[in-house]
């Protein structure tokens, strides 16, 4: 019905059907998006620069060692020392030996052997650069890790996995493009620090990420409420639409509303949303991965992306001088954390490869910095020393291991997506200062790497507060074509 | 029927939502103006019909434009692609009508994309324009004439309204309630109570609108915990946040709210926000990050940008970094501003390298006047004070009016609202209200009440209308959701579920002058002790009995104990304390029954030796329509040795029952507790002073959810879509589930065998309209006959999540 055939003296009621019709018509998402609007909006550059390139990856899954994972530690093992009571600690490169991996040419540390055996699927980076940024605090780092911009900024800059949201949206409508897996936001210290950056940012709430910090507990995320049967949820939903039915004038703006609603509920009620309970995972299956809450993290991630994610974030969780943030006892911390993650981490690549899933799905780990044993930043930086027990020789064993931050290189692994297998790229020095010699990358170009793969254009820009925003810096990332197969 | 498939899917999609049916089509794809639309028109169409070049007239630069059409008549009509001659025209085969007249065809796909963009009404990004426009907001504020009145709309808001060229015929104004709640919402935002409803209907209909207003405006305490979420915003000022953890950033919420109890006038604001005391200087000071920080970002430009942003509309960020490539200002603009708040030379950068210059002080309008370079900061900042509040700066008002329209009509005047570089859509309203705002001595409640008297604003919401920012001409009010605080205060209304205790610091008691209400209670112990004070661990049990005919409404006692006291009610423990000069206030709301009611006090004395010891109590019941029940320690309160269990149960009924004596010489606390109960109880129960607001506490994962911003930077902005992970956290999330159970509870118990009147009353106080006769129906149908409390939860949220309670409208 066009508005020409609407009669100007129409029966009553035909008016509002009428209205009610037009007014759906017009309500195309887009034209809702606008109004009111701050909402920001994408940017076409002449040139073409943003042109998309052809995604190699359908999703990302980021294992993020939250704290500072130190590259001597994991995968850039150094000359090992024993702990010996009077070694000067000058003398320590590494406080782990090291292993043979699957790739002739890559050694990485004992504890570590379950990658070291599916190495031969990626890409074993080593000379990731952060920046020193005056102080080495592990939020800004991680800020500017998951943003691509050094905080403070002008605008609230939205994380990766936010601009692959909103560029790329979910691959299944069912599950929200954007999860994160295994981050406290609440009572840990530096919470609001860590929030600052777990957001979409200017692209708004739709894009933030859900945030599933147990993933023990995933499963309450998508079922009814605490206490609420199915049943009851189902009677709930019925009298919500009976009386939505039953409402003097409830087309009212209710699109975006009943839409979100029913895209809650599709999930709230569909099958896909089994891919967030992880205990109907088979035993076997579970116990593979089951090393505690980040390889739980690891199965629910896998399970996800079977389902239809586009951006899943599984961290070892941020606190303050826990897990990767040795400030003190670096040796005994990092064994733990070896068993950790070393055999989820194996597990999942295993398991997307069987599945046929790891070509399409990019694999990245990475750190906001590394650690050193002496070296805080890079050698001539101010940054102040951070360690909770400083000493030129070892006298305890909580003196053993990495305990200052280092930026002058660490460690990406990156798996699938077609990111080259069997590759190492990059190299430090093989004496103190260990700092990238070969092939520096920085945030900027790791990212760019990361969306060129996703198919997204690190110039892509979107217009906030009438400025262009980028997905990288200035929109000037530049991939390392090289990590392409 | 248009060939639109989207609507057709839509409809069908909400058809089967509707109705239930379990396979779901994935709705289709919405269109994206900007992804889809644009970039075709930039190829086929921008050569000849935008910015200078208006080939046959016609120009799409703006919507407006678009529609208007060119010489040959109208190109489009909006939500009709069969009957809008531009698709004929790239359709055509004829060479004299097909366009583009040369160059490449539009292929099938893009004609059926430009075909789906004009069926589903010609969706356009706000702010979008092709070309940009050479627009200069002016400077100084202009005395508007007023338009002759039309149609007896006297009111100058409707005169000029009415005088907008291209606004559609006024609206039918809306019904009382509506009004009732729509502008509770806009100035306090609460729903109005049902009681206040029932007042208001009450009153003389000529005056009653405006007696509201009145009333609303001056409920200051309301007033301001509402306003409190645009200024924070607006301020980026917060509880908790980025910088706090290190010292680097400081709160200005006390002077804040208290500048907005008082209704401190708007040039007093910025003047002590600019040259501020120890309590305002957070704004100015910014968040200091640990660590170095790129050049744009330092405090002093922080300074720069906040303030030209948040008080002139004015965007310096570009400017902060180079000579911005959108407007008029430059790196010396900004970096002149910063060097106003810097401490010492400021260097000036350029993109983060130093320019080798410094900047001078200066300010963005010498036309006004100009900072002495050569003053001490205070100075500067002072000299800077008074210049933005300069009368001849009509940006602060424009502004700040600007903000306000845009709060209580869902779009600015000019809009985006931080641009105001922007040309506005009716520019002769915009400074009516800001000469308005400044001859009314900056007075923001004023403002307000001229919006809200206007029948502009009290006029019907279009349904039918898809709002496009800036080009969008109707000056009528659009609907608004309501902001994560409305809603999370709404809730609260309706479930008494708010919080204890705000976070923040705020002192929401006005002053009366002489002193509060006396308590009735007196300090009651075992012994009067004018000769020997109570032995050192003395304890007793103190307990009073009465009658209730139905469970209350509210209900709340304060008390305190010297030294210790474990309060039990009807066998259920409700809180304790071992500290007597802290007085708590314990709800009662879910322990009070109708019928026989048991208040026990088990009281402990400390101390080795004798020392005095006192229990003092004061409590208040609230029945509707009946006068309310005072509770209060006395000589008509019993005691008994005899210590109950945790659960207020004796072993034995106490045989040794004895009337509490009451204390003749109580000085020894009253110099430190004096009227505090009293005092304390009267905000407990008072609805509009002492429920904790949602814009008093800190952010969590519904309010996130919900839109509220984190306030590292200023964001005036809130969402006007739901999103799914919003809806998720609606349909499941703990924190709305947790609100609505303990709320079901309470009225359940209350609307035991009365499940008409609970429907009745949820819908009045969340609608303020009575539910229709099915409505009502449908909810008792699926109450029964006694409401079970899960139903009453369950149908809390099919209320709560209805987009009449949702939405500001």
């Amino acid at each position: 019905m066009s508005h020409s055939d609407c009669p100007e003296t129409a029966v009553p009621g035909r008016n509002e059907q009428q209205a009610r019709r037009l007014f759906l018509q017009q309500l195309s998402a887009a034209s809702v998006a606008a109004w009111g609007g701050a909402a920001p909006r994408l940017l076409t550059a002449q040139d073409g620069l943003d042109k998309a390139p052809q995604a190699t990856a359908d999703s990302c899954i980021v294992l993020w060692m939250a704290g500072g994972m130190a590259a001597p530690e994991t995968f850039d093992p150094k000359r090992y020392h024993p702990f010996e009571v009077g070694t000067p600690v000058e003398k320590v490169m590494s406080t782990f030996r090291s292993i043979d991996t699957a790739v002739d040419n890559i050694k990485i540390c004992e504890g570590l052997e379950e990658i070291g055996q599916v190495l031969d699927r990626g890409t074993l980076i080593r000379s990731h650069v952060l920046p020193d940024l005056g102080s080495i605090l592990h939020s800004r780092h991680q800020y500017h890790w998951h943003t691509g911009y050094v905080p403070p900024q002008t605008v609230a800059a939205p994380h990766i996995g936010a601009w692959m949201s909103r560029v790329l949206g979910p691959r299944n409508p069912v599950i929200p493009a954007f999860i994160n897996i295994g981050q406290r936001l609440e009572g840990i210290g530096e919470n609001e620090e860590i929030k600052a950056f777990t957001q979409a940012g200017f692209f708004g709430s739709d894009h933030g990420p859900m945030n599933l910090p147990f993933p023990e507990e995933a499963a309450r995320a998508v079922k009814p409420p605490r206490g609420m049967d199915p049943m009851r949820f189902s009677k709930r939903e019925k009298l919500y639409k009976e009386l939505l039915k039953r409402t003097d004038a409830s087309e009212f703006r209710q699109d975006s509303l009943l839409r979100s609603l029913e895209n809650a509920h599709r999930l709230l009620g569909s099958a896909d949303r089994e891919a967030f309970d992880i205990s109907r995972e088979p035993q076997e299956s579970f116990d593979r991965y089951n090393t505690g809450r980040f390889g739980q993290g690891c199965l629910l991630a896998r399970r996800l992306v079977e389902a239809g994610a586009r951006y899943v974030e599984v961290t070892t969780e941020y606190i303050p001088f826990v897990h990767w943030d040795t400030h003190a006892n670096g040796h005994e911390t990092v064994d733990r954390l070896h068993h950790e993650i070393d055999r989820p981490i194996a597990t999942l690549i295993r398991d997307l490869e069987s599945r046929g899933l790891l070509d399409r799905t990019l694999v990245v780990l990475a750190s906001e910095f590394s650690r050193d044993m002496i070296i805080e930043g890079v050698p001539g930086s101010s940054a102040k020393d951070q360690a909770t027990a400083p000493t030129d020789v070892l006298r305890e064993l909580k003196h053993y291991g990495m305990h200052r931050h280092f930026t002058g290189a660490s460690c990406v692994l990156m798996f699938g997506g077609g990111i080259k297998r069997g590759f190492l790229y990059g190299e430090t020095a093989p004496e103190r200062p260990c700092i990238a010699i070969q092939k520096p990358i920085s945030v900027r170009d790791l990212h760019a790497t990361i969306f060129t793969a996703m198919g997204i254009s690190p110039a892509t820009s979107f217009e906030v507060e009438r400025r262009p925003f980028y997905a990288t810096e200035d929109g000037k990332g530049q991939a390392a074509r090289e990590l392409f197969a | 029927m248009p060939s639109s498939t989207l609507a057709t899917a839509l409809g069908c999609f909400l058809g089967c939502w509707l109705f239930g049916c379990t396979a779901y089509a994935v709705p289709n794809a919405p269109l994206d103006f900007t992804h889809e639309i644009v970039p075709l028109l930039r190829k086929h169409c921008a050569k000849c019909h935008t910015g200078a070049r208006k080939q046959g007239g016609f120009s799409f630069d703006t919507r407006r434009s678009l529609i208007q059409g060119g010489e040959s008549g109208v190109a489009v009509q909006a939500g009709d692609s069969s009957n809008s001659p531009l698709v004929e025209r790239i359709t055509a085969q004829d060479p004299d009508l097909q366009m583009p007249p040369e160059g490449p065809r539009l292929t099938d796909a893009e004609v059926g994309l430009i075909r789906r963009w004009i069926d589903s009404g010609l969706p356009w990004d706000d702010g979008f324009a092709f070309a940009k426009s050479n627009y200069e907001a002016p400077l100084r504020p202009r005395e508007v004439e007023l338009p002759a009145a039309r149609l007896g709309r006297d009111h100058p808001i409707d005169r000029l309204v009415d005088a907008h060229p291209n606004q559609p015929a006024p609206r039918s104004g809306i019904s009382d309630r509506e009004f009732a709640r729509r502008v509770s919402l806009d100035l306090t935002g609460l729903l109005p109570t049902p009681e206040q409803l029932r007042e208001f209907l009450k009153n003389p209909p000529q005056t009653r609108r405006q007696q509201l207003i009145d009333d609303l405006l001056n409920n200051s305490i309301a007033y301001a915990d509402h306003w409190l979420t645009f200024w924070n915003d607006l301020l980026r000022n917060d509880y908790t946040g980025t910088g706090f953890i290190t010292g680097g950033r400081k709160q200005i919420t006390s002077w804040l709210h208290a500048s907005l109890v008082a209704n401190k006038p708007y040039d007093a604001m910025v003047r002590e926000l600019i040259s501020p005391t120890p309590d305002s200087e957070g704004f100015i000071q910014g968040i200091r990050w640990r660590g170095e920080v790129s050049a744009s970002q330092t405090n002093e430009v922080q300074f720069a940008q906040s303030i030209s942003q948040a008080l002139l509309g004015i965007n310096l960020k570009c400017a902060s970094c180079h000579d911005s490539f959108i407007d008029r200002w430059k790196l010396q603009d900004a970096y002149g501003l910063a060097a106003i708040y810097a401490d010492a030379p400021l260097p000036i950068f350029r993109c983060d390298k130093p320019t080798g210059e410094v900047a001078q002080p200066s300010w963005l309008f010498p036309e006004l006047g100009q900072v002495d370079p050569q003053a001490p900061k205070p100075e500067r900042l002072r000299q800077l004070a008074n210049l933005l509040t300069h009368p001849q700066n009509g940006r602060l008002s424009r502004s700040i009016v600007n903000r306000l329209w845009h709060r209580l009509m869902g779009l600015g005047l000019v809009h985006p609202v931080d641009a105001l570089n922007t040309e506005p859509r009716d520019s002769n309203l915009l400074d009516y209200l800001a000469w308005d705002f400044s001859q009314h001595g900056y007075d923001l409640k004023h403002t307000l009440r001229l919006i809200a008297s206007s029948a502009t604003y009290q006029q019907q919401i279009p349904a039918e209308s898809s709002p496009d920012g800036e080009n969008w001409q109707d000056l009528s009010p659009i609907p608004r959701r309501m902001t994560a605080e409305q809603f999370v205060d709404a809730v609260w209304q309706l479930t008494g579920s708010h919080p204890a205790k705000a976070d923040a610091v705020v002192a929401r008691r006005t002053v009366s002058g002489g002193a509060g209400p006396k308590t009735p209670a007196r300090w009651i112990w075992t012994t009067d002790q004018k000769q020997a004070a109570s032995p050192g661990g003395e304890t007793a049990t103190f307990e009073v009995t009465f009658n209730l005919p139905v469970v209350p409404e509210d209900s709340a006692v304060a008390l305190t104990c010297d030294n210790d006291y474990v309060l039990i009610v009807n066998g259920r423990r409700v809180a304790a304390d071992g500290n007597w000069e802290t007085v708590e206030v314990v709800s009662l709301a879910d322990s009070l029954r109708a019928g026989d009611n048991t208040l026990r006090v088990v009281a402990k004395n400390g101390g080795e030796g004798p020392n005095p010891a006192g229990l003092l109590l004061v409590g208040r019941i609230r029945i509707p329509d009946r006068p309310t029940i005072t509770l209060a320690t006395g000589p008509d309160w019993r005691w008994t040795r005899q210590i109950p269990d945790g659960e207020g149960t004796f072993p034995a009924e106490p045989k040794d029952w004895l009337p509490a004596i009451a204390l003749a010489e109580p000085t020894v606390w009253s110099s430190r507790i004096g009227d505090g109960p009293s005092q304390l109880l009267e905000d407990a129960l008072d609805p509009h002073r002492a429920r904790v607001r949602a814009a008093l506490v800190k952010s969590d994962e519904l309010m996130r959810a919900l839109g509220r911003p984190n306030r590292d930077q200023i964001v005036t902005s809130r969402p006007t879509q739901f999103t799914t992970l919003e809806a998720l956290e609606l349909a499941n999330g703990d924190a709305l589930k947790a609100m609505l159970e303990a709320g079901a509870q309470r009225l359940a118990n209350r609307f035991a065998e009365r499940p008409a009147e609970l429907v009745d009353l949820l819908y009045t106080f969340g609608t303020s309209h009575p539910p229709s006769d099915q409505t009502r129906e449908a909810a008792l149908r699926f109450l029964g006959k006694t409401p079970q409390a899960s139903d009453v939860e369950d149908l809390l949220w099919s209320l709560v999540l209805q987009p009449e309670f949702l939405h500001v409208r």
